[in-house]
């Protein structure tokens, strides 16, 4: 099986540093029940490590599954500014 | 005055369609893509229907960047180690050529600068803020602090439709209104595609397959062929992989390209690109109000697709709402009136299409592409039925029905809740 690391290699960014376009709220995640979040983002920007929930936005391919996934209130979903994040070359 | 006639938000097949449509009939027109080039963030499986697309633009089938035009359709039912394929190959498509396998990052930056050649300003690389309302009425856009202005504004900006679902036009998407597509373009030589899917002269393959062998999981599969590449993907609806609550989704589509009726079909090929993207599938349960006073909702925001398992379609019903809201805008401007009644003119041309048609037809469709037993059970009992009617194993041969019923009783399916269950299935596809 492919890494899916490996396969999000593959992609062309260009990652906005100065704003997450999403957010979570850790007290929320830290009594979530489920966290059906990191099965669901199909980029794996949510991990579990240590039971902890870490969230990372940089490798975000916008599709909005987490916008939907979380039932708990925590992740706040918005675009990338102009022309950020993901650039599909074959889409 | 407003500074334009009317501002498109996104330019995907929806948006671009409305744009090129109305600047060819003389309109001021803004079309907005978050994406630089325009159009650069959309994904989609990659079959085009261009029936729609002819109206606007005669010349597409020349012009465009297409991949593979259709001319053999193939349906799979997968168990782990067999699978069963309808395989439908017609001259009819070939003479046609209406359906294309289609790549969108290159396919919608070349529909938005037909836009452009139409006459509208295209500007891409802006993320609008928010839209621009006044007495109740979407008077425009907000872009970097400022209002941009116009009669009419076109929401085309796809299934997270946030402008729409922020100002309150459209609610929140819940677990049963989306599937999540996952997708990856496998590199292969032109020779060795046209070699492994017996095609020539830039003749092309659509397969979807059932899969059968991941449990409880109710994935749908797709392999499309292009020029030099193959579109490789998986969909999974939202409310079951939360039920299954132990897959990663990233990892369906290895499970798919390992299957072993698959593999040799992708095998030397590179993965050249990853993506995802949520597939509205709600149908009428998930449209919003389609328009109100100054907007009208176009394509995937308005949950415009269709899929019955036999053809998953979203682009050909982008076009065609982008066609019929172009029109609408077009004719609010000779009136000078764009109010909530004047622009309710978008729903019933809407009414009179496909779009609406299919979604009405098709309105229980779910109870069947999301029925377990279709992923669970049916493959593993065609995949029964073939080994009893076509293994030669030195045993007595049994008829027809006996093969039947005892296959069907082998996976705990009584006689007469299968009817029902086929009849269920055959009232409702």
């Amino acid at each position: 099986m492919m890494d899916i690391k490996e396969r999000l290699g593959t992609l062309k960014y260009d990652v906005d540093k100065e704003y997450a376009h999403i957010t979570v709220d850790e007290k929320i995640c830290e009594k979530c029940p489920h966290h059906f979040c990191v099965m669901a983002c199909p980029a794996q920007c949510y991990t579990l490590q240590n039971g902890k929930l870490i969230f990372n936005y940089e490798d975000c391919v916008e599709c909005g599954t987490c916008s939907i996934a979380c039932d708990q209130g925590s992740v706040t979903w918005h675009y990338p500014k102009a022309g950020k994040g993901v650039i599909y070359k074959f889409g | 005055m407003s500074d334009f006639d009317a501002i498109v938000v996104g330019a995907g097949n929806a948006g671009s369609s409305a744009a090129i449509y109305m600047a060819s009939k003389g309109l001021n027109v803004l079309l907005v893509d978050r994406a630089d080039p325009p159009g650069a963030k959309n994904l989609s499986g990659g079959v085009l229907w261009g029936n729609d697309l002819a109206q606007i633009l005669p010349k597409w089938q020349s012009e465009a960047p297409l991949e593979r035009f259709i001319n053999n359709k193939k349906l799979g039912f997968l168990t782990e180690k067999s699978s069963f394929m309808l395989d439908f190959k017609t001259q009819i498509f070939e003479e046609n050529k209406v359906g294309y396998t289609v790549l969108r990052s290159k396919f919608d930056p070349w529909l938005a600068k037909k836009a452009k050649e139409a006459g509208a300003l295209v500007i891409p690389g802006i993320t609008v803020e928010s839209l621009a309302i006044k007495d109740r009425k979407v008077i425009g856009i907000v872009e970097s602090g400022d209002t941009i202005t116009a009669d009419v504004t076109l929401l085309a900006e796809g299934v997270n439709a946030r402008l729409a679902i922020e100002a309150g036009l459209k609610r929140p998407l819940r677990d049963s209104d989306v599937s999540l597509g996952i997708k990856e373009i496998i590199k292969l030589s032109p020779q060795k595609i046209e070699d492994r899917f017996n095609l020539k002269n830039n003749s092309g393959v659509a397969s979807e397959y059932i899969l059968g062998f991941l449990g409880e999981l109710n994935v749908g599969g797709f392999l499309y062929t292009n020029k030099d590449s193959l579109s490789l993907g998986v969909v999974v609806p939202m409310e079951n992989l939360r039920e299954n609550g132990i897959t990663h989704s990233y990892d369906l589509i290895e499970m798919f390209k390992e299957h072993p009726s698959i593999a040799p079909l992708i095998e030397g090929g590179q993965v050249a690109e990853y993506g995802a993207h949520l597939i509205p599938e709600g149908g009428l349960e998930m449209m919003p109000k389609l328009y109100g006073n100054g907007y009208m909702i176009l394509g995937d925001a308005a949950g415009f697709a269709f899929s019955n398992g036999l053809v998953l379609q979203g682009m050909n019903y982008a076009i065609l709402s982008g066609i019929k809201a172009g029109e609408t805008a077009v004719e609010a401007k000779l009136r000078n009136n764009f109010s909530e009644q004047s622009l309710s003119a978008y729903e019933e041309k809407l009414n009179s299409t496909y779009v609406l048609k299919d979604l009405k037809t098709f309105k229980d469709i779910r109870k069947v592409t999301n029925n377990p037993m279709m992923y669970n059970t049916y493959p593993k009992l065609l995949e029964s039925i073939m080994l009893e009617t076509l293994w030669e194993r030195g045993q007595p041969k049994k008829k027809i029905r006996d093969v039947l019923s005892s296959c069907a009783s082998n996976l705990n399916m009584g006689r007469i809740k299968t009817l029902r269950e086929f009849y269920y299935i055959y009232r409702r596809m």
